[in-house]
């Protein structure tokens, strides 16, 4: 079965429709990259995934369960598909280790011990251990986005849902951001990366989604996509992109 | 006898009275401010509950009807004044059911205070970026929890001056319950210069109490702002450049 199956997924905000008619499947280990221009409804999905947003339309199952009912256990969902933003919402008020372990206290309803231990485990991972009692506002941009990743692999999550975590980083971060994320796809972490990065998508993906005006135009495995596009609007995306 | 010499003698005769009056007004505003803070800061969270129409209409009716009473409360308490609210509040209920003016006092200014503070903390709340909310909400946090860890203290700390606001607006404006004969600081300075007919040097040694109080109490919160605040820079742990590093081993093995 698969982890996630969305199907027919529809959303709008009063008269405007983002997302007319989305399915697709997450299999456990999937690396899924979502690529399309700003608009086009990546974020939107991602964050109806996330219950952020409720859908309009069509279902989204967790393990074969519809998330969207009256009764669904949303928090524990939420600590199992977890979502990192782009502009990081690391706890402004709370340490850098305080962020790691706030979760796993309160949600998961583990003791102190076990959560510091987990949060020095994937603090240690990103590369952030030393900062471990700075606050955010004494971080970097790519230094908030690591300790937003250990955040979420602090709950252990089954799947985590990227929000193009580094739209809002200069080219070095961008770097130190993705070398982590290259590494937990590598573990077999289940994500799904809504990105504009193209070599990201390209090379550690095992699949790449392509959006386009509420819409998927085009998915496949990477070589596919980067390789032979099918449809027109996939090469006219692909082609403006490399022309750069 | 010259003004000065007035004022002097005054207060050498009368400084008793001065001070137990000012010991009644710190302790209206104190508690008043304190007490307010808290009713404000429940109205506030209350009225942040989600309630989905559709999804749970019982609770919805009643979130509207709660918000409906809230509001009566806060327009009603922020549009009338307090020396009235006083008056019509202690003499036709609280003195006839036998309490204490110091406690109606008390009651009459934390329940002033908390309309404002209502107002206040709401505005705190508004403050909060949404990403908070929405990060503490991806974790999986409920409600309560992301209200109570993430958006409350930040809300907090925002508000932190105009609390100061109504701390000191309250130090002053509590010269008001003079009126339901609360022997407080200028209730005591109208005794202390009726006794030589000499009002005003009296007043003077009353504003000047007065403003020793509210500095006082302005530079304490200023204090208490930046200590919230932390430092700006950070050292990292174990740095052998910079010898704040040595200082923060030590609180890690403490």
């Amino acid at each position: 079965m698969s982890v996630i199956e969305v199907s027919h997924l529809k959303k709008s905000f009063g008269e405007n429709d983002v997302l007319h008619d989305i399915s697709f499947s997450v299999e456990s280990g999937d690396v899924i990259s979502v690529i399309g221009s700003s608009g086009s409804g990546k974020s939107t999905m991602l964050r109806c995934i996330n219950l952020l947003e409720t859908p309009t339309g069509g279902s989204i199952l967790f393990h074969g369960e519809e998330i969207n009912k009256k009764g669904f256990p949303l928090t524990e969902y939420r600590s199992k598909v977890i979502m990192v933003f782009q502009s990081f919402n690391l706890f402004n008020n709370m340490s850098v280790l305080k962020n790691c372990t706030v979760g796993v206290q309160k949600v998961l309803k583990l003791s102190k011990t076990e959560a510091e231990e987990r949060a020095e485990k994937y603090l240690s991972k990103v590369g952030m251990s030393a900062y471990k009692n700075a606050k955010p506002r004494q971080l970097s941009g790519g230094q908030k986005q690591r300790v937003a990743i250990a955040r979420a692999l602090c709950m252990e999550p089954e799947v985590i849902l990227f929000d193009e975590p580094t739209s809002a980083l200069d080219p070095e971060m961008v770097g130190e951001v993705l070398s982590v994320m290259k590494s937990l796809a590598a573990e077999g972490l289940t994500m799904i990366v809504v990105t504009h990065e193209m070599a990201f998508a390209r090379d550690v993906s095992n699949k790449v989604i392509f959006m386009d005006g509420g819409y998927i135009e085009e998915e496949g495995a990477p070589e596919k996509i980067f390789g032979s596009p099918e449809k027109h609007r996939t090469q006219e995306f692909l082609a403006r992109y490399f022309a750069q | 006898m010259g003004f000065f010499d007035w004022v002097v003698r005054i207060f050498s005769e009368y400084w008793r009275l001065f001070l137990e009056g000012t010991g009644y007004t710190v302790l209206m505003a104190l508690v008043g401010t304190v007490a307010g803070f808290l009713i404000g800061l429940i109205i506030a969270v209350i009225r942040t509950v989600p309630a989905d129409k559709e999804k749970s209409p019982v609770k919805w009716g009643i979130m509207k009807v709660v918000n409906f009473i809230l509001s009566v409360y806060v327009e009603v308490i922020r549009g009338t004044p307090m020396m009235v609210q006083a008056l019509i509040i202690h003499y036709s209920w609280f003195a006839k059911i036998g309490m204490p003016a110091l406690l109606s006092a008390i009651i009459i200014i934390s329940v002033n205070t908390g309309a404002y503070m209502a107002e206040i903390v709401r505005g705190g709340i508004i403050s909060i970026d949404k990403g908070q909310v929405e990060g503490a909400q991806s974790i999986g946090m409920s409600h309560v929890q992301t209200m109570s860890l993430v958006v409350i203290p930040q809300a907090i700390r925002n508000i932190m001056p105009s609390i100061g606001n109504e701390f000191v607006v309250n130090i002053k404006d509590s010269s008001v319950l003079s009126v339901i004969s609360i022997t407080e600081l200028m209730f005591m300075s109208k005794s202390a210069g009726g006794t030589y007919f000499q009002f005003v040097p009296a007043y003077v040694i009353c504003a000047v109490i007065y403003f020793i109080l509210t500095f006082t109490v302005t530079r304490i919160l200023r204090l208490v702002e930046k200590k919230m605040d932390g430092d700006d820079s950070y050292v990292i742990c174990g740095s052998q450049t910079d010898f704040r590093s040595q200082i923060n081993a030590k609180k890690e093995d403490a």
